[in-house]
Order: structure tokens, then C-alpha cells, then sequence
């Protein structure tokens, strides 16, 4: 295991930013995906484990704080000089001179922005220069905190299709923060999904979906029709504008299939889709909650 | 990655930041020349012949005094207020840089900076003025002195950054105690002994005010007493290492 979070306390003041009282341990070469919405303690948990904040009980692992690598919400650089400068004191290396760098360079469509200084890059250029050398650290453990908060959707799916496609086969291990389910679903394993400070749910993302959604999903739009098509089946919680099927099986599946090729439906089947099994993670684990 | 030593690198990139700040150049390098040109040709030809020398090496060393404050003290305060503002240091920190390494690569880059003003400086003196020449004990005394002064006051500079993290404030803190030191220390026109009983005290204290009014003294050679002197050096490098470690207490981990 590479780091172990045991009876781990957050506070501010008196609020509690985070409470995990279950052992939770990020395995070498796994990818976690840390969800929850604002306020549910995904950048305090970074915080914690980077050292960066005080905490209450035990963050076990062997690693030392220049074994991990974190791209954080904000990254600010000064602005006195180009970029290329910066990045080759940090790196400790020339970039004309290390054809790993030029490599990365080139892949992520960098090369023209190295001699401009940091505020005159675009907001998805400035993330991208951190991820370079993030990714040039090739830390033990790296973290990523919303990579993509405030970038227009074009920039978001090309910055994580670049992402996706440079880690696809590596064994790097990844924590990923993110407020966007489909760029989870393209690069976690593992989801850890927070709510208020507290862990909703913690485990591999296939489990967990077969845990809280069952076998498979169909997603309709929530109408009459719709409703009426699919009243003998489960649903599940979703939002408001979206109607969530659950088929426990193959038979269940072929049936409700049948019914929406046969009456002309619109849908969207999944085994994977992290907002469903997030929604209905969190309404158990409050029901849960109620009940004790 | 391996954890980050202070290397000829990070000074070179210091040596670039500090390049990038306009206030350190004008006021470090061109500023000190400048007003001891204006000094010499106002004050200098209103004192009579046998006390000229005395008066316009004064001024000379007054205004080299200005080397340091401006240098290790604005410019620095300024460029590093504005990188704490924006959490450039957290960033260094987590690319595995150690603020002690950050710290030092930023001394020896603004010390390369002070070496090189001084040089700028005295090159200017001697075209621009005729002064006696000073004995290579005085040169090396005032040398350690500007130095010693600087560190320090980049030290207390760097702890009102990191205690304020405004660009801001800490820019016009640092603005405000500089005039201050000039006016207490006889950098402005007026003497020491011009002031009132309570600031001759508190001007006592500022080893500056021994460079700008004594150094004179033994510029050609001679003897001085320096204990006073090293005593306010000592009391002017506590103020610094109990604001660096106040700053270090109020941002400690919460």
C-alpha cells in the first residue's frame, strides 16, 4: 500500500472539514477519483495527506513529501520571466537538452508557449504547463485537483483526452479531485466519493455501481411514458430531468430493452455511470444514517 | 523526484526574477548615483574647502547606504510580497523546494545584484567626484557593513511578506521604514544631532546611522570605536530574526 488514512480529523475552527473513521489505503498503480461537491472535503483530504494542514489521527506511508506531485486547484508561477526559464529550474534540466521534456512538450502542443511568461498563457495553456511538469516529476503519488475548473468545455475534453491518452497503459498512481463524473469515468478505478466531510463510499468503481445501481442502467428522459414503459422495473435516483432504470441481470436487461426498441425510446445504457451511483451512494448512506 | 537543493540555477532564476522588478534597478542602482551627484554639486559647494573632502565622503556613504536598503529591502519586499500574494512559494514547495533553500538562492542573487551596484557606483563616484582615497581597511569595513546591513534587511523584508501576504501593504510598510531610516539616519540632509533627544536614541540603535555619520572619520585611515556600532548591528539582526520567526509562528500549519 502506499499511504493508509486512519481516524483522520480536519478541523477549521469548529467546523469539521473532514472526518474518515474507516480505514481507507491507495494501492500502488491505482487511480482514485475523489468526488463530492463543494464543501464535502476533497482538497482538505489533499491538503492533508500533502502536509499542508494540520490534522487529528494517522496518514501511514512511506513516502516523503517530494514523492508526491500535486497539481493543485491554483498553480501561480512568477511573472518576471518566460516560462521556459521556470520550468527549467524546477525540472532541473534544459529543455533543448532532455528529449523526455521535448517529448511531453510536443504531445500536450506546448512548444509555442515557452517563451511567453506565465499571465499571457490562456487559462488551459497554464494548466497544461503544470501537468508537464508534474508529469516530469514522476512522483510515487500524484494529485490532481480540479485539472479542469474554469476551462471552457472544448479545452476541458481535449486537456483530458491528452491526460487519458498520456497515462493509458503507465502504472502511475493517481488521486484525481474532480467535480466532472465523465472525466472520472475516463481515468479512475477507484472512486472515493465524500459528502459533507464524511466518506459516502470507497472501493473500485465497478463494485461500487454493482453495489448501488446493480448490473446495468438505462437512462430515459423522465416523462409519462417513460414512466409508465418502466413502472415494473427499479428505479433509481437521478436528476430530476432523467429517468434511471436498474436491470439486476442479463433477463432483466434484454426485457427492458425490448420494450424501448419496441416503443421507439431514446436511452443511454451504462455499467459505469459514476453520477448515477453517486446520487443513490448518497441517499443510502443518509438513510443509513437516519435509520441508526 | 529528489528534494531541491539551493543550486547555481535556482540563483540564476532568482538573479532573472530580480531583473524582471524595474523598482530594484531604478532604486538600487540608479537612484544612490543620482542623488549623490545632486548632493555634491548642491550641499558639497556650500561647505568651505578645508571641510569639503569630509562632507562629500559623507555623502558617498550615505548614499551607498541606500545600495542595500533599496536593493535587499523595497525590491526585494516588493517582488517577494507579490510572490507569497500569489502562492508562488506553495507551488516551489510542492516541486519539492524547501523555503530555507527558496531563502538562501534569494540572498546570494540579491547579493550578486548589491556586488554589482556597488561596482556601478563606485565606478560613477570615481568619474563624477574628487574624493581622497580611502584606505582598503575602510573599503573592506564598509563593505562587510553594507552587506551585513542588507541580509538583514532582506530578512525583515521577507518576514513583513510573509506576515502581511499582501503586495500592498507590505509594499507601503517598506516604503514607509525606509524613508523613515533615511531621515533617522542622516540620509536625507538632515544630521543625527539635527533631531530631537527621543530619535537620537532610536537613530542609536540603526546601524546605519554609524555608517553615514562615523565611516567618514576614518576613511583615509585611522582608528574607531566599532563596539557601538556591532551592538546596534546585533539589536538591528534580533528585530529581524524575532519578525522571521513570528512570521514562521503565524503561518504554521492550522
Amino acid at each position: 500500500m502506499l499511504l493508509t488514512i486512519k481516524q483522520l480529523q480536519v478541523k477549521y475552527g469548529d467546523q469539521t472539514a473532514l472526518q474518515i473513521n474507516s480505514p481507507i489505503s491507495f494501492g500502488k498503480g491505482e487511480r482514485i477519483g475523489v468526488i463530492g461537491s463543494n464543501g464535502a472535503g476533497k482538497t482538505t483530504l489533499v491538503k492533508a495527506i500533502l502536509g499542508l494542514t494540520n490534522y487529528d489521527g494517522r496518514i501511514i506511508t512511506d513516502l516523503q513529501p517530494e514523492q508526491m506531485a500535486a497539481h493543485m486547484q491554483s498553480n501561480a508561477y512568477v511573472t518576471t520571466m518566460p516560462i521556459r526559464r521556470i520550468m527549467e529550474m524546477v525540472l532541473d534540466t534544459r529543455v533543448k537538452e532532455n528529449k523526455e521534456l521535448q517529448e511531453l512538450i510536443d504531445f500536450f502542443e506546448f512548444g509555442n508557449c515557452l517563451s511567453k511568461r506565465f499571465p499571457a498563457l490562456s487559462g488551459g495553456q497554464k494548466q497544461k504547463f503544470t501537468i508537464i511538469m508534474i508529469m516530469m516529476q514522476k512522483a510515487e503519488l500524484t494529485f490532481y485537483d480540479e485539472v479542469t475548473s474554469g476551462l471552457d468545455f472544448e479545452t476541458r475534453q481535449k486537456l483530458m483526452e491528452k491526460m487519458v491518452e498520456w497515462y493509458r497503459g503507465k502504472e502511475d498512481s493517481l488521486v484525481i479531485v474532480s467535480h466532472y463524473y465523465e472525466e472520472l469515468e475516463q481515468l479512475a478505478d477507484k472512486i472515493l466519493l465524500l459528502d459533507r466531510g464524511r466518506v459516502v463510499a470507497f472501493g473500485r468503481t465497478d463494485e461500487l455501481f454493482r453495489t448501488y445501481c446493480g448490473d446495468a442502467i438505462f437512462i430515459l428522459d423522465n416523462n409519462r411514458v417513460n414512466c409508465s414503459l418502466t413502472k415494473e422495473f427499479r428505479t433509481l435516483r437521478s436528476p430530476n430531468h432523467l429517468l434511471a432504470v436498474s436491470c439486476r441481470d442479463r433477463e432483466e436487461e434484454k426485457r427492458l430493452l425490448t420494450i424501448l426498441v419496441n416503443h421507439r425510446v431514446n436511452f443511454k445504457r451504462s455499467n459505469s455511470d459514476i453520477e448515477i451511483m453517486s446520487i443513490n451512494a448518497r441517499e443510502r448512506f443518509y438513510a443509513q444514517g437516519e435509520n441508526r | 523526484m529528489k528534494q531541491k537543493r539551493c543550486n547555481w540555477k535556482m540563483v540564476l532564476y532568482e538573479l532573472r526574477n530580480i531583473n524582471g522588478n524595474f523598482m530594484t534597478h531604478f532604486f538600487g542602482i540608479v537612484f544612490p548615483s543620482m542623488m549623490t551627484l545632486i548632493f555634491s554639486k548642491t550641499i558639497g559647494i556650500q561647505v568651505p574647502e578645508a571641510a569639503r573632502d569630509k562632507v562629500l565622503v559623507s555623502i558617498v556613504l550615505s548614499m551607498s547606504l541606500v545600495i542595500p536598503m533599496s536593493i535587499m529591502f523595497i525590491g526585494y519586499g516588493a517582488l517577494y510580497s507579490q510572490e507569497v500574494e500569489h502562492e508562488v512559494p506553495l507551488r516551489m514547495r510542492l516541486f519539492g523546494f524547501r523555503e530555507r533553500n527558496l531563502l538562501a538562492a534569494k540572498i546570494i542573487a540579491h547579493m550578486i545584484l548589491m556586488t554589482a551596484a556597488f561596482a556601478i557606483f563606485a565606478v560613477f563616484q570615481m568619474i563624477t567626484m574628487d574624493i581622497p582615497k580611502p584606505a582598503a581597511s575602510s573599503v573592506i569595513c564598509l563593505l562587510v557593513s553594507l552587506y551585513l546591513i542588507g541580509i538583514i534587511l532582506l530578512v525583515i523584508a521577507h518576514s513583513l511578506a510573509d506576515i502581511f501576504r499582501k503586495f500592498g501593504i507590505t509594499f507601503g510598510i517598506t516604503m514607509s521604514v525606509y524613508f523613515l531610516l533615511m531621515v533617522l539616519t542622516g540620509m536625507m540632509g538632515i544630521s543625527t544631532e539635527q533631531l530631537p533627544k527621543a530619535l537620537q536614541k532610536v537613530a542609536a540603535t540603526l546601524p546605519m546611522t554609524y555608517v553615514s555619520n562615523d565611516f567618514a572619520d576614518f576613511w583615509t585611515g585611522g582608528s574607531y570605536n566599532f563596539m557601538p556600532f556591532i551592538q546596534s548591528l546585533l539589536f538591528f539582526g534580533a528585530i529581524a530574526g524575532i519578525l522571521l520567526m513570528y512570521a514562521q509562528y503565524r503561518n504554521r500549519r492550522t
